[in-house]
């Protein structure tokens, strides 16, 4: 078997190797990446089509947003995932053990007065990276992290059960639908307002702005979305990962 | 409101995702009057949406309103349009037959099993919309993670083979992005008909890199739709899932990554690219001769109900495979109804299976004795889709060989016709075993009634499994009678596939 892993292994490196003798040369601002009408229009126009300063952002939420609701959708997934595969019944036994379990461990000083002042940052910080990715980079997806990120440090500093008191797994899993719900529901409502699914031009029915401004504003709305999902998506993993699905003890 | 179907079909089974996993928490009882309504819902849109594709032809929907090839479209021509009534309408059956099934097998986390269910559906429908290379992607990881964790929330065999499938799907689907990378590099779109016109229009044919694509995408896709010998992960996956998750996935993905491979042939590289300039018609039509062949003899070694079905499924998926690249219009048609008709069937033969199995707890075939007396109708519909598969007219499994073979023979490839012919004599045998078997009861009248007290539960399983699996048994019957229309509808889509079309 590691034979024949082998033998695939260096079919494939040599037809890898072989495509690249067709590449263009690196950085090549006339490779057919750089020149073809699709990149020099976001280049050119995303500004004026989007009223968002940052391309990244525009082809991600807006002209390629159909793709971003589904890589939520696929984050959202791996979610339910784990907690539908680890994600026992908890029996008394277990539960009683793990009780005690808890009692013995002891939460360090340092590390908790150092993270009761850093979390409050942390979660400030996400908070301005998700709505400062029209601007600079950022978005939905860089500060969902960021937040889940502070939930994490919380459970790990002080114990799972701390973290979990104030975003349980039940609430998380909401948390994660509504922020799919933020986002499809909005290209919802532009389906509703005449426009096509995700064509937030169509939302200046409902906003005193022009479609350029609506679209942007549109994009704004599904980062907070996108956003909602991956906070609360990362640190259930985290739970259910660290706990192997019982909610309990931790790490 | 019409044209916006093609958003609504995708959009139904997603919202009722995200509402099951909102309320199911609270309140078990919404979750399934959600799954139907939302399937029921989808199903009737697509009905609507093939009737405005055969009217009209080609629907294109944009995704934000951006004109291709700046956004995303969904692309609709009678072949999709055909497979997402395909797709909604065994998801919606095995919504029937899950309502007894997930209870007793994943009791405590329905709304989990739902929640998944739902996203595989939407996953599998976007696949089949979609008009754009890297969005598939990411509509295949949709349908492949949620098939994932649908497969392993069973039993501990289980989890083992839904690894496996997470390292083999995984590997499939980075091969995909790779091949879609390549294609970038050398046109600098993602749009399938903008890059068929790339590659047709600035001679791209003779580039090592597009070549490499090509290969990259197959291999992808061969492993997602376990094309002999890239195969391995199925079998158990498919055998050890819980009953309504192997009911659903069994049928729909290995189709519609089928689905997904022609779109990638016909839109993205072109008949002629394929067929005139590369000329790897003989070489993989060989290669599903051995597919055919491999899948039906490991079929035959089997002595478990489920694993021997998943072997056909290998086998079945020779079959397309081989009518697809024959390059041949009647071939091609024979595939692309054998993707139709090869759904309904599988479908078929794993519900009566999972009744089989919910009501007497026996998994392997010598244990089936007696089971037409016990179950008449389970094994009335268990029969018309083993007749189906051996290829009985006026079922459709008939139908779809005649067009293979006689496409076969037009192309003047008899190895295929041979393996067909030999696969369908196995497919014979194998369901004759059974036949045999589950006709007659046991020999000893005392050793059965102590049997009967045994197992508790036996007869016919309830309405809510029987109903889907006759309904199945007659879409069988009827899809082999209406065989001229959906022909018809294929033939349109054929015409579409450029100025050189198939040889032949």
């Amino acid at each position: 078997m590691k034979t024949l892993g082998a033998i695939a292994v260096i079919i494939t490196g040599a037809l890898l190797l072989y495509a690249s003798e067709d590449f263009p040369s690196w950085g090549d601002p006339h490779s057919p990446a750089n020149q073809y009408r699709v990149s020099s229009h976001y280049v050119q126009n995303s500004f004026g089509e989007t009223s968002v300063p940052n391309m990244v952002t525009a082809i991600l939420a807006d002209y390629r947003g159909y793709d971003t609701l589904f890589e939520t959708v696929v984050i959202f997934t791996a979610g339910i995932a784990i907690i539908a595969i680890l994600r026992g019944p908890i029996d008394k036994r277990v539960r009683l053990r793990l009780a005690s379990e808890r009692k013995m461990r002891e939460t360090n000083l340092i590390l908790a007065q150092t993270s009761r002042i850093l979390v409050p940052v942390i979660q400030l910080f996400a908070l301005y990276v998700i709505a400062h990715g029209h601007h600079s980079p950022g978005g939905g997806f860089q500060g969902g992290v960021i937040f889940g990120a502070s939930l994490i440090l919380l459970a790990l500093s002080f114990q799972l059960q701390t973290a979990l008191d104030r975003v349980s797994e039940k609430k998380a899993v909401t948390l994660a639908a509504i922020g799919i719900l933020i986002y499809a529901g909005i290209g919802f409502v532009c389906l509703l307002a005449g426009g096509n699914f995700l064509d937030y031009s169509a939302l200046q029915v409902l906003m005193p702005v022009g479609a350029i401004e609506a679209r942007s504003h549109g994009i704004l709305g599904v980062e907070i979305g996108v956003a909602f999902t991956v906070a609360a998506i990362m640190f259930a993993i985290y739970a259910n990962l660290s706990s192997h699905g019982r909610m309990k003890g931790g790490l | 409101m019409a044209d916006q179907y093609p958003a609504i079909i995708l959009l139904a089974p997603l919202f009722a995702a995200i509402a099951v996993s909102l309320l199911g928490g609270r309140w078990g009882s919404v979750c399934l009057p959600i799954v139907l309504a939302a399937l029921g819902l989808s199903l009737a849109v697509s009905v609507a949406l093939l009737g405005q594709v055969a009217a009209g032809g080609e629907v294109v929907y944009k995704l934000g309103g951006w004109p291709r090839p700046f956004g995303i479209e969904f692309r609709i021509d009678p072949l999709n349009a055909l497979l997402l009534i395909v797709v909604t309408t065994v998801s919606l059956l095995t919504a029937i037959y899950s309502i007894r099934a997930a209870t007793t097998e994943t009791p405590d986390k329905l709304p989990q099993f739902y929640t998944l269910f739902l996203l595989l559906v939407t996953g599998l429908l976007g696949m089949t919309l979609t008009g754009d290379a890297f969005n598939l992607y990411v509509l295949v990881e949709v349908a492949s993670l949620t098939s994932y964790a649908l497969i392993a929330m069973h039993s501990k065999r289980a989890v083992l083979a839904s690894f496996n499938y997470v390292i083999m799907g995984t590997m499939g689907a980075s091969f995909y992005l790779l091949g879609v990378g390549y294609l970038y590099i050398k046109t600098g779109s993602l749009n399938m008909v903008d890059i068929g016109e790339i590659l047709r229009g600035s001679g791209l044919y003779g580039s090592k890199t597009i070549l490499v694509a090509l290969m990259l995408i197959l291999v992808g896709l061969w492993i997602k739709m376990a094309f002999f010998p890239l195969h391995g992960w199925l079998p158990n996956a498919y055998a050890y899932a819980p009953s309504s998750t192997s009911c659903v996935l069994a049928p729909l993905v290995t189709k519609v990554t089928v689905y997904v491979m022609v779109r990638m042939m016909m839109t993205v590289f072109g008949p002629e690219y394929i067929f005139s300039f590369l000329e790897w018609s003989p070489i993989v039509v060989w290669m599903a001769v051995i597919a055919i062949v491999a899948g039906s003899i490991m079929a035959l070694a089997q002595i478990n109900l489920k694993k021997m079905l998943t072997y056909l499924i290998v086998a079945e998926v020779g079959y397309m495979v081989g009518g697809v690249w024959m390059a041949n219009e009647t071939a091609f048609v024979g595939a692309f109804y054998h993707v139709v008709s090869d759904a309904f069937m599988t479908l078929c033969l794993f519900l009566a299976a999972g009744a089989i199995i919910f009501q007497t707890g026996k998994h392997t075939i010598p244990e089936m004795e007696g089971l037409f007396r016990k179950m008449p109708w389970t094994m009335v519909g268990f029969t018309i889709a083993g007749l189906s598969m051996i290829g009985v007219p006026p079922t459709c499994g008939f139908f779809s060989k005649w067009y293979l073979i006689s496409g076969a023979m037009e192309a003047g490839h008899w190895g295929y016709v041979v393996a067909l012919l030999f696969s369908s004599l196995i497919n014979a045998i194998l369901f004759f075993r059974i036949f045999e078997v589950a006709y007659f009861p046991k020999f000893d009248p005392q050793e059965e009634s102590a049997e009967e007290e045994t197992t508790g539960r036996a007869g016919e399983p309830p309405a809510t499994m029987l109903g889907p699996l006759l309904i199945t048994a007659a879409c069988l019957l009827l899809i082999g009678i209406f065989n001229q229309e959906i022909v018809t509808l294929i033939r349109q889509a054929v015409n579409t596939f450029g100025p050189i079309g198939f040889i032949g």
